[in-house]
């Protein structure tokens, strides 16, 4: 059986489960669902560099990748939680794109030359989030942690075979939820720390057509900042904007 | 609190269950992938005016390669190429490399009594073998070949030298065999009948076409011997010439010099395995009877054609032997900037697998050989941006070469 197979079955008895525990009222009253979107940068931690170029006369030549804030991608995702007071456990599956470049310098004397291969990532994740959260009222903010398991997407582009399909990260997340009573609004931002290399070593210097390179043993971390609208299936709260203002 | 947590811990406890399960499943563990199992280098050096001709490659022991070039330097007085030879890591890095001023290197280098050396000339044309300690690139010997203008070097089973040179006076190209203490066994001079001379000295200073010079050696039931792809009876041939008389009993022959076999490699018995281009294709032959005691024309032998091979292309031939079976590789270069594995059944003429290796710029092979590990590092030269010709080796692990799985 393939992975996408298998990643699929398994979804898909996840959200058998899931509905007939939400058979349960009892449930229905602590779920919000929704969806969300928002923007990502993603910061390349290098663990061991391959350089394709080598230096007969023993120069070496800078061999990285694109800083966080050059490397902006996006998400977008459906979001499920279910919450009493204080815990409240998220999930947010969806697309996960990250952006960014390999840098390859090549030094002649009368020029120095820089190589960039771009890369554009695109995950299918199922990030599962456990936040603690304070009640005051309209806005409750939380913080918690964070882990996802992601797959990534098939591409066009050659480069993209030097990546290993599965990618696994925790991090940290904070935010606010803003209850507009029929909605809530939920404002999160996360460091997602990669917890392994993506890079696949047998397939490193498979560049296909695109530049010629070696990809570095790398984590994927990311800055992730989304925002998510919820409707909860529980009865609304008595602290309307009306009620608010009086 | 505590009961909160428990109560959440027990709803998700068959996500976690499952979310394990599917990690345990995947690709993450790469542990078994070692960094000198596969890789590509690409050696340059920032002096815009130099141009790296690779010409031969040699896996040593211990771990390791060592690759030799011919340089052509634009400001130079002297229009030959001079050698550079860098020693690399088993991962491809560089350690060492050393320059010397012998001139146009002739593929390959060569092994003898725990030295290597290669085979180049002075600035008189005359052949010489140096040879070097392979720690410290320092040349230990050199011995004068009594030939000119060497354009081919062979090491035998018996660890006899065979080397291809020009002779400008008699317009012959010259064989000659060597004992491995570098003492000449036997010389055979074979007519060229028109002055090549010129077209000869743009071979050896990369000016001109780069003729598909080359030496293999062959045993069947007609006897051992060698063949020698050289200049022979206004033509370029594959000349079949007895082992100890170094007499020729056959050939392959084609139109002057425009048409040729780019290579061979002796299969089984009479069966032999070439590659050829003519009337501006290239052709494989992975699999061709010959008789090697009769003079026979390149068209007779019927070839498939590549089409995707680049004009007149270098093609080379070789033996890659693992634990499952026994294959012929032919690698050459295509159109599109990829080196091209063909690989065939050493037993037939079924072709097993094609492997491309896809680059931004021109490449060219120059050599190969079989690593200790059953994959193979192939030497070719690159174009960086286009511009300036670097060597690049690339080492391609054993697995690609094995038998797919059921």
């Amino acid at each position: 059986m393939t992975k996408p197979k298998l990643i699929f079955i398994v979804a898909g008895l996840i959200l058998l489960i899931q509905a007939s525990i939400a058979q349960k009222t009892s449930f229905l009253d602590h779920l919000r669902i929704g969806f969300g979107a928002g923007a990502n940068g993603a910061h390349i931690i290098d663990l061991e560099p391959y350089n394709v170029y080598e230096d007969l006369t023993g120069e070496t030549y800078k061999n990285s990748y694109s800083g966080l804030l050059q490397n902006i991608g996006n998400q977008y995702f459906v979001q499920a939680e279910w919450f009493n007071d204080y815990i409240i456990i998220a999930m947010k599956p969806g697309t996960y794109t990250y952006r960014f470049s390999k840098i390859n310098e090549v030094v002649f004397t009368n020029e120095t030359v820089e190589q960039v291969t771009p890369y554009l990532l695109r995950y299918l994740s199922v990030p599962i989030e456990v936040r603690y959260n304070l009640d005051f009222l309209r806005f409750r903010p939380y913080a918690g942690i964070n882990a996802t398991y992601s797959h990534l997407l098939g591409s066009h582009d050659a480069s993209n075979q030097t990546f290993i399909r599965p990618k696994i990260s925790a991090g940290a997340v904070a935010g606010t939820y803003i209850d507009l009573r029929y909605i809530i609004l939920d404002v999160n931002v996360g460091y997602h720390a990669g917890v392994h290399n993506i890079a696949s070593k047998p397939d490193r210097f498979e560049t296909g057509s695109g530049s010629t390179f070696a990809q570095n043993d790398i984590l994927l971390n990311d800055l992730q900042v989304s925002l998510s609208i919820l409707f909860s299936l529980q009865k609304q709260k008595h602290y309307s904007n009306v009620e608010c203002f009086y | 609190m505590w009961s909160v947590f428990t109560d959440i811990m027990a709803r998700f406890t068959t996500y976690i269950v499952l979310f394990s399960i599917l990690i345990a499943g995947c690709e993450i563990n790469q542990k078994d992938v070692l960094p000198e199992d596969g890789f590509v280098k690409i050696y340059n050096h920032p002096e815009e005016i130099l141009s790296f001709y690779p010409e031969s490659v040699m896996e040593l022991q211990g771990g390791g390669y060592l690759h030799i070039s011919a340089v052509k330097d634009e400001t130079s007085d002297i229009e030959y190429p001079y050698t550079y030879l860098v020693r690399t890591s088993a991962t491809g890095e560089v350690e060492w490399t050393r320059t010397y001023d012998w001139l146009a290197p002739s593929s390959r280098l060569i092994q003898q009594n725990n030295q290597i050396g290669f085979v180049a000339m002075n600035q008189q044309f005359h052949a010489f073998a140096i040879m070097i300690d392979p720690g410290t690139g320092d040349i230990s010997e050199q011995h004068s070949l009594d030939m000119t203008m060497p354009l081919y070097t062979f090491t035998d089973t018996q660890g006899n030298l065979v080397v291809l040179g020009y002779d400008f006076v008699t317009r012959s190209s010259w064989i000659s065999k060597y004992n491995s203490s570098f003492t000449l066994q036997r010389t055979t001079m074979l007519s060229i009948n028109t002055d090549l001379e010129y077209l000869i000295q743009r071979h050896l200073n990369k000016t001109g076409q780069d003729f598909p010079f080359y030496i293999g050696e062959y045993s069947n039931a007609s006897g051992a011997g060698y063949y020698v792809n050289c200049f022979y009876n206004y033509t370029l041939r594959t000349v079949f010439m007895d082992i100890s008389s170094l007499n020729a009993t056959g050939d392959i022959y084609s139109f002057q010099i425009e048409e040729g076999i780019s290579s061979t490699i002796q299969k089984t018995g009479s069966l032999f395995g070439l590659t050829s281009y003519y009337e501006g294709n290239n052709y494989i032959l992975p699999e061709v009877e010959i008789d090697v005691t009769t003079s026979q024309n390149i068209k007779d032998l019927p070839g498939d054609p590549l089409y995707e091979l680049t004009f007149k292309a270098c093609v080379i031939t070789g033996e890659l032997s693992n634990d499952a079976t026994d294959n012929t590789l032919f690698i050459s270069q295509t159109n599109t900037n990829s080196i091209v594995i063909y690989q065939y059944e050493m037993e037939s003429d079924s072709l097993v697998r094609t492997l491309y290796r896809n680059f931004d710029e021109r490449v060219e092979v120059a050599d190969f050989i079989q690593t200790g590990d059953n994959g193979i590092a192939i030497l070719a030269g690159i174009h960086i941006l286009g511009k300036y010709q670097r060597p690049l080796l690339v080492k391609i692990p054993g697995d690609q070469f094995l038998p797919e799985e059921e």
